[in-house]
């Protein structure tokens, strides 16, 4: 049995990737690897940004707004079978993952391929975009249970360097509704207190 | 005079043949005692077509599930068109397919989106003649749809009239005898299933692989008339099972035209989408924010829009699915009421064949 993701999650502001920080970062290592920056460091000038090549910096931007985007809903609700699994975020689609007959099966359309699987204990979602983008997410749960790491990256053709950030999470038990409700077709959601009999 | 003689024996020997094969056919129909071109019409439960494979259905869009209501509900649809045409004898919707049925409809849903509707029928006679073996494809326009929906009718309605079109077409091969031979051999192979001491040998193969009537029973033939009694009887528990699916036909019919509405919507959004994703869609600069976010955004509200696909199967069964596991619940609990006195008449017709004749193994 792999690692069990199942529950809500919520997310732990007080850990976690600050995105300025990361972004300063890459820009720091674009700056350090860019042929403009080692004429720079002959000449005696150093710690900047202005040294990258502005269309390296406004595609660290693009991947910086991107990979904070995606990584902003607080709550994850992760649904798990032996079959499949799937991470729902607010404001975004479901992460989805199968597996039939032990094999993770890919999702494929004509705006891009999703991949997944177990890479040990770790659960790694891989989108492909058209473009050259991806976007990975990495779920690893710690040991008692109760705390989830998610590192999500962000990569593109048109950018030498991914944006890489990561968020923690927190197991909660979601509240239970007083409602029991179902979705019906000609009735939209349907609620009661008690047993619903259509 | 020679010559007139000459003339009358040799137009003799073809109207004598003539005369006999008329009063041969004119006894065979009296035999039946029934109009031979309405024969009885048993439409079996549809295939659902859905791959065995479980990882292929989401890619090729079938919900298992809706797939299995379907399989109950078309039939019927059929088995109204049917009805209509007043062309027929009994029309009626069965669980299993009946090889002895006088003519068996048996189906295979091969699309069914809401907006294409397409099915694989074949239609045999009781003889294992083939009527009709091919493909039926229908699809909706949204004129179509709303002036069939005020009718009352299906959406597909062309699809089942090009159905019973063919069929009515396929009978119109077959001359009153060959009619009377269907209806025979139907009941000769009912006999044979549940009496073969008595009847396994009244119909044989013939060498284009379907059943010809080798024998028949003696005219008044107890046993005959026994075996003709019970078929009457389990028509009976046939009807019921019948009703059991007008009932369910007439509870979901509006609840399943609501959920074709929308398949057709997703079906039509689905077509947009892939025209967008072939666009770029992005006037940003590659690279840009704006062009990477459209990639992005374009994927999500793929998926988006896929998984609100799923929560409507779900809705829909959520609704549907109760009546229909009450259904087949009545249905499997008739079937097997027959099945136990099936069991039963073989062995009481046995047991009365050996006392009369002496003659079973």
């Amino acid at each position: 049995m792999p690692t069990d993701l199942s529950g809500s999650w919520e997310r732990d502001y007080s850990r976690g990737d600050d995105v300025n920080a990361v972004l300063a970062d890459v820009l720091y290592r674009l700056s350090r690897t860019s042929p403009d920056a080692r004429h720079a460091r002959q000449s005696g000038y150093s710690g900047s940004t202005a040294v990258v090549p502005p269309q390296h910096r406004e595609s660290a931007y693009a991947l910086a707004r991107l990979a904070e985007e995606i990584t902003r809903p607080q709550v994850l609700t992760v649904s798990q079978n032996e079959h499949e699994i799937s991470v729902a975020r607010k404001d975004d689609y479901a992460i989805f993952c199968a597996f039939y007959g032990g094999m993770a099966k890919a999702t494929e359309s004509a705006y891009g391929t999703e991949l997944c699987g177990w890479d040990g204990d770790q659960l790694v979602s891989n989108l492909i975009l058209p473009d050259g983008l991806q976007v990975t997410h990495r779920f690893t749960v710690s040991q008692d249970g109760r705390k989830m790491r998610v590192v999500t990256s962000v990569s593109s053709s048109t950018a030498p360097l991914p944006f890489t950030l990561s968020r923690f999470y927190m197991k909660f038990a979601a509240p239970k509704s007083d409602f029991n409700c179902i979705e019906t077709l000609s009735m939209k959601r349907v609620c009661s207190t008690t047993d619903i009999e259509l | 005079m020679t010559r007139s003689k000459d003339l009358l024996r040799a137009l003799s020997v073809p109207l004598i043949f003539v005369l006999l094969s008329c009063i041969f056919v004119q006894q065979a129909v009296a035999e039946v005692g029934r109009d031979v071109s309405k024969l009885d019409v048993s439409i079996a439960v549809f295939d659902p077509g859905v791959p065995a494979d479980p990882s292929l259905h989401r890619d090729l869009d079938v919900f298992p599930r809706i797939r299995k209501i379907e399989s109950l509900f078309l039939p019927f649809i059929l088995r109204e068109t049917l009805v209509e045409m007043n062309e027929w004898g009994a029309i009626r919707v069965v669980p299993e397919p009946d090889a002895a049925a006088e003519l068996l409809v048996t189906g295979t849903i091969v699309r069914s989106d809401g907006d294409i509707l397409e099915l694989w029928i074949r239609v045999a006679d009781a003889s294992g003649r083939i009527w009709v073996e091919k493909s039926y494809a229908g699809i909706v326009s949204d004129d179509y749809a709303h002036k069939n929906a005020e009718a009352g009718m299906s959406s597909y309605q062309a699809l089942y009239d090009e159905i019973a079109a063919d069929l009515l077409a396929a009978r119109t091969q077959l001359d009153e005898m060959a009619l009377a031979g269907i209806v025979e051999v139907s009941l000769l192979r009912y006999a044979g299933e549940l009496a073969p001491s008595a009847f396994g040998d009244y119909v044989t193969n013939a060498p284009d692989g379907t059943l010809t009537v080798n024998r028949l029973p003696a005219k008044g033939d107890p046993m005959f008339d026994r075996i003709a009694l019970v078929r009457s009887t389990e028509y009976v528990i046939t009807d019921a099972v019948d009703t059991k699916f007008r009932e369910l036909h007439t509870e979901i019919a509006s609840v399943y035209d609501v959920w074709r509405k929308y398949r057709r919507k997703s079906v039509q959004y689905q077509v947009e989408d892939a025209r967008r994703a072939q666009d770029n869609g992005s006037d940003g600069e590659r690279g840009s924010y704006e062009a990477i976010k459209n990639r992005y955004d374009n994927y999500k509200w793929h998926r988006i829009t896929e998984r609100e696909q799923d929560t409507l199967a779900v809705a829909f069964n959520n609704e549907v699915g109760p009546r229909v596991d009450a259904m087949e619940l009545r249905v499997e609990e008739l079937l097997a009421w027959v099945e136990q006195k099936h069991d039963e008449w073989h062995r009481i017709l046995e047991g009365l064949f050996e006392v009369e004749t002496g003659l079973a193994q």
